[in-house]
């Protein structure tokens, strides 16, 4: 199932993409005929059981990765490259700079583009805020905590202003309560700036906390299972009855799938 | 062509280019035999320097070896004594550091003025090169030794004997192998110098005497001898150390 | 507090030990710390070597260019191995065996080829530095964080970007610590080059000493050589020091 087809104001389109990557056991397809769209605005999550090839697809939007087949299109441009004007990427290790401090971090990215040394300045010392580090903008990375750590980390991807954010899995190296303390957090800077956002995830909380709209993937070789879509307002109740009955809907489609992951092994 | 094939290929090559670079050199007549002899030179010059210099091989390995022991007996013992009592090493670290930092050429004419020439001086200088950075890494690591296995062992009743049979020493013995790698080349090294400086016979005097009476090709073909056997050694250690370290994966 | 005055005990033992022993035995041969002071002072007052300072600025300017040549072929040739998978694999192993060789090896061909002047003193000197500046550039490569490099590029940046901003700073500790060990070793090499043989500088003094049997010099000088080698590699721990701040 690949959704609906291609409509103006979609600004990523998945055209059938597929991924195959030679392992130590032989060929692995982390892909196959893969078709998704994406609308300016949303925050589509991409969820599904490990190794379902969502970071792959991640990477292919980021541009980090190339498709063996089909092609991905940002903006009505097939992406060949990381396009730093359009689309930024977090990823689950926050890859800090550890020589650079937090206000140096964030602004790595202006940085490449040339942006003058004051503006530069400006434009973090601005996020600091919203990014709840203004104490610590001085700061190492040793010496902040892993949330922390990862909010520099979205905050050097907000930085450069791009239209699209990407995230993969990027909370998911942190306790339970800072994810989601960091995931309520998230849904205010997003809801905030208007972007485009992309989000892989394991969790279905998440998934159903932060998302306008959830793509289930298949296990290895991914595809696109179904999309859930969640027209609902923010803050969710995540306690009320019509989200638990749309948590048992994800969940029974990702089981499956869990299970034929788990089963591979 | 695979990565493998590519190395072997490069490797080869560029050693054939170099050789094969320098003879036309030389042939050339572009730098003085003299200083700089052609690869062929060097090869013929085997043959005749070919007794003295293995005898002289012979002497120097041997000076190394009695060098080596003693720096490995004292480096160990020492290294594990003054290591694993609290207060001495506390008291005695700084000194040995000190000691351990300071280049020993500078007190290699004094031990030829007490010692005399020959082997006595060589081999007293081979043992105090090799000794400290033994004693160094030795201390290292007794002090490195996991307090939580020290913990177990006295938890369960060992008596101080025990804990160094049973823990200390089993612990430090990547430690003591990576020492004894270490000193067969600060051993030989400081025997090579003392020969150099102040010998009769060895490998050390043999490389002095022929760069002195300008027989360059003699003096390449004995460089290259005794950098093959150096190599030789080192990788022979690098095996055993190998082979005896099997166990921890 | 205990444990520094042990110390200041062990050292004025030893100093007076020594003391004892020279003055009973030999004072020429075994020379007493109340010799060696003397001679410090005629030796800085010029009295007993008056070309102490050149001898000096020669020791020291050989340093100077056996250090500047081994940082210029160490890094050169540490990237050049570190960087291309197949030239490291390929040469790389060459350079571990040239590594287990003793250094001293080499130095009589030097002197056949340069002579007995500075020039054999700096290539010795260069050739010792050379080789722990090498491996502490592929030490370096090998220890960067290769997420660093994916986030750099997710960023948009080109590979000499990636290299300038990312790579080596990410290696700078590492990096600095080979330069401060190829110091020390450029130091020993150029001072082992000069009392193995040489006409000018503090080992050709050290030597003349040795020579002439006069030990209290001798010693003197030794310790005024000590506060060279000292000083520098003092030096070079201040710049590591610095470059700490950028680990994590």
């Amino acid at each position: 199932m690949s959704g609906r087809p291609p409509r103006v104001g979609d600004l990523i389109t998945v055209e059938g993409v597929s991924k195959r990557y030679q392992s130590t056991s032989g060929p692995v397809d982390a892909l196959h005929d893969v078709s998704l769209t994406v609308t300016a605005g949303e925050f589509c999550t991409l969820i599904g059981p490990s190794g379902c090839g969502k970071s792959t697809l991640l990477g292919m939007l980021g541009g980090l990765v190339a498709p063996d087949a089909g092609r991905v299109q940002v903006d009505g441009q097939v992406v060949t490259g990381p396009d730093p004007r359009r689309v930024a990427t977090v990823f689950q290790d926050p890859g800090l700079f550890p020589w650079r401090t937090t206000l140096e971090n964030i602004e790595f990215g202006l940085e490449l583009q040339g942006v003058s040394r004051e503006q530069r300045r400006a434009r973090a010392t601005e996020l600091l805020g919203p990014l709840g580090l203004r104490d610590f903008a001085a700061k190492y990375p040793r010496e902040l905590s892993g949330g922390m750590r990862q909010r520099v980390a979205i905050g050097r991807a907000l930085a450069i202003d791009t239209p699209i954010v990407l995230m993969d899995e990027p909370f998911g190296a942190l306790d339970e309560q800072t994810r989601l303390l960091m995931g309520e957090w998230l849904l205010d800077i997003w809801r905030r700036s208007g972007k485009t956002v992309v989000f892989v995830t394991h969790g279905l909380h998440e998934a159903l906390a932060l998302s306008t709209r959830v793509v289930v993937m298949t296990a290895r070789p991914g595809r696109v299972k179904s999309v859930l879509d969640l027209p609902l307002p923010y803050p969710r109740a995540m306690d009320g009855l019509d989200m638990v009955e749309r948590r048992a809907k994800l969940w029974s489609e990702i089981r499956d799938e869990s299970l034929r992951a788990m089963g591979e092994r | 062509m695979s990565d493998r094939a590519r190395v072997r290929w490069l490797q080869a090559l560029s050693v054939l280019g170099v050789l094969l670079a320098w003879e036309a050199v030389a042939r050339l007549g572009w730098v003085d035999p003299l200083f700089v002899p052609a690869p062929s030179a060097v090869a013929g010059a085997f043959t005749r320097i070919g007794r003295g210099a293995l005898a002289g091989l012979g002497d120097t390995l041997a000076k190394t070896a009695v060098a080596y022991l003693l720096s490995v007996t004292l480096g160990v013992g020492l290294g594990i004594t003054i290591g694993s009592v609290r207060t001495l090493r506390d008291v005695l670290s700084p000194f040995v550091v000190v000691l351990y930092g300071m280049p020993k050429i500078l007190v290699l004419p004094w031990i030829v003025l007490l010692l005399g020439f020959g082997t006595t001086p060589a081999v007293v200088y081979g043992t105090i090169h090799g000794l400290f950075p033994i004693l160094v890494l030795v201390m290292g690591g007794v002090r490195d030794v996991d307090r939580n296995l020290i913990s177990v062992a006295r938890a369960f009743g060992a008596s101080t004997w025990q804990l160094y049979w049973k823990v200390i020493l089993p612990a430090i013995v990547p430690t003591v192998l990576a020492g004894m790698r270490l000193g067969i080349v600060f051993c030989l090294l400081g025997v090579l110098i003392v020969e150099m400086f102040a010998g009769v016979r060895g490998m050390g005097y043999v490389l002095g005497s022929l760069a002195n009476g300008f027989q360059a090709p003699e003096l390449f073909a004995a460089t290259a001898l005794v950098s093959v056997a150096s190599i030789a050694i080192v990788l022979g250690l690098d095996a055993l150390n190998d082979r005896l370290s099997h166990w921890r994966g | 507090m205990r444990v520094v005055a042990l110390r200041a005990v062990i050292l004025l033992a030893g100093l007076a030990g020594w003391e004892l022993f020279a003055r009973l035995s030999n004072p020429l041969l075994y020379v007493p710390p109340s010799a060696a002071l003397p001679a410090l002072e005629r030796l800085l007052t010029l009295q007993s070597y008056p070309d102490l300072l050149a001898s000096l600025l020669l020791t020291l300017r050989e340093i100077a260019v056996a250090y500047v040549l081994a940082i210029g072929a160490g890094l050169a040739g540490g990237f050049a191995l570190g960087l291309h998978r197949v030239v490291g694999r390929a040469f790389g192993p060459i350079l571990a065996a040239l590594y287990a060789v003793p250094a001293v090896v080499w130095y009589p061909s030097l002197m056949l080829f340069f002579g007995l002047g500075e020039a054999s003193k700096i290539a010795f000197g260069f050739l010792l530095g050379f080789f722990p500046i090498t491996l502490a550039v592929l030490a370096g490569i090998r220890q960067v964080n290769p997420h660093m490099l994916v986030v750099a590029r997710a960023f948009g940046a080109r590979p000499p970007v990636v290299f300038a901003k990312v790579m080596v700073p990410s290696m700078l500790f590492t990096l600095v610590g080979g330069l401060r060990t190829g110091l020390a070793l450029t130091v020993i090499g150029v001072i082992v080059g000069e009392i193995l043989g040489s006409r000018r500088g503090m080992g050709a003094l050290i030597n003349h000493a040795y020579g002439l049997f006069r030990t209290s010099d001798y010693v003197a000088l030794v310790l005024v050589t000590l506060v060279l080698i000292v000083g520098s590699d003092a030096l070079a721990g201040l710049v590591e020091r610095r470059a700490q701040r950028w680990t994590a």
